[in-house]
């Protein structure tokens, strides 16, 4: 996943999206369709609001379309993700010591280029229409690996950035390994990646959010 | 008592009885517990083994269940919540125990996941037994187990009987709301077989 990084001063608004739109198209891109990611961030249930330092605040859910069955929760700082039957919701919705605080939407138009599939996403708050943030998903789908496909990923990623460029945009995409390994995942890429970087992405938005305020 | 509970299930058509236990994802269930002695078990079927962790939470009283069945190659995992039973003139007349009952398979950091969220450990048993599974009237669920204590945390290998001898007989059936009284007959029919 890649962050659209806006220069300081400029803003993230609806044009940035159309301009990365094109760059796609650019490419020869074709879309296929439109996709919608859900991220929800909890916060404990408590009585007594003091304590709320004892409890993880970076907990969150994600609800992925392609998998409407399932459902995905992470514990950020403590490097911990968790795929459950999307019934965990009503688990969670009984016992009530987790509420939800905010859900981010990642609304997605789908692009498929040769082997590559790109997903172009706006970031949005629930029911708002305001765009908080770009990024854009590429999937290099022969190749499973997460190791043995770091190369060709590197150089679609370089191609890609070389493509926006020439736009001359207000900003750049900024990218940042994730290390797999530390939330006990393997090499072989499975939608529990994706949700571990679904959640640093919507970690770096609300970072990137409280900078843009600032 | 088990011979009798072997001889029905021999009775029932083989074709309705899978081997497998299936955990139900459902509103409800009716339950019926009991408790029956054994001298020996007879292995007909494929041996189960359950460890059900409790926790609980001190900011909001929720209690959660953590399944790991141990029977497969790679130990599967499940979080489950039960409810209390069901009251009123509805439970009255009806002779089996309706709860509700909300099941979900997890990936195998369920244990790690609760821990990290705040909740604490209450207790945890382990289940040795087997699972029938066939339908009557309705899809009914026999596990016939030993409960047992684990001396250490977590150490399987060192359980101890509850109470030796002594196995629980457990009869559950997946049910709605609009339906659960017929599911309810079901069983009461099934468990005329078990009284002694």
């Amino acid at each position: 996943i890649l962050h659209w990084q806006p220069n300081q001063g400029s803003e993230m608004n609806s044009q940035v999206l159309e301009e990365i739109s094109q760059c796609v198209e650019t490419l020869n891109g074709v879309k296929e369709g439109s996709c919608k990611t859900s991220l929800t961030f909890y916060k404990p249930n408590l009585q007594d609001q003091s304590a709320v330092m004892d409890f993880p605040r970076d907990f969150m859910g994600i609800s992925m379309p392609e998998l409407p069955n399932k459902y995905f929760l992470i514990i950020r700082g403590q490097r911990i993700v968790l795929e459950a039957d999307s019934s965990i919701l009503v688990i969670m919705e009984k016992l009530q010591s987790y509420k939800p605080k905010a859900i981010l939407n990642f609304e997605g138009e789908l692009y498929k280029l040769g082997d590559f599939q790109i997903r172009v996403i706006k970031v949005v708050p629930h029911q708002t229409e305001t765009l908080k943030g770009i990024m854009v998903e590429i999937d290099y789908l022969p190749i499973s690996s997460v190791e043995n496909s770091k190369q060709i990923m590197k150089e679609f990623i370089d191609i890609w950035k070389e493509v926006v460029s020439k736009k001359s945009l207000a900003g750049e995409f900024t990218h940042a390994e994730t290390n797999y390994a530390e939330y006990g995942l393997g090499d072989n890429y499975t939608s529990q990646h994706t949700a571990v970087q679904y959640a640093a992405a919507a970690l770096t938005q609300l970072i990137q959010s409280s900078q843009l305020r600032s | 008592m088990l011979e009798e509970l072997s001889h029905v299930l021999n009775c029932v058509d083989n074709t309705c009885i899978s081997c497998v236990m299936q955990l139900s994802v459902a509103d409800m269930e009716c339950v019926v517990q009991g408790i029956i002695e054994t001298q020996y078990i007879i292995l007909t079927f494929l041996q189960l083994i359950m460890i059900i962790w409790t926790f609980s939470i001190g900011t909001v009283a929720s209690e959660v269940r953590l399944l790991c069945d141990l029977e497969q190659s790679e130990p599967s995992w499940s979080v489950r919540h039960v409810g209390g039973a069901m009251r009123g003139a509805g439970a009255e007349q009806v002779s089996v125990l309706v709860r509700s009952m909300v099941e979900s398979k997890t990936s195998k950091n369920a244990l790690r996941l609760f821990y990290a969220l705040g909740y604490k450990f209450d207790h945890e048993l382990l289940r040795v037994g087997f699972s029938f599974n066939f339908y009557r009237g309705a899809q009914i669920t026999v596990t016939v187990a030993s409960i047992n204590k684990m001396l250490k945390l977590h150490a399987t290998d060192e359980a101890v009987p509850v109470t030796l001898g002594i196995q629980m007989v457990e009869v559950i059936a997946p049910a709605t709301s609009e339906n659960y009284t017929e599911v309810a007959t079901a069983m009461s029919s099934f468990c005329e077989y078990l009284a002694p």
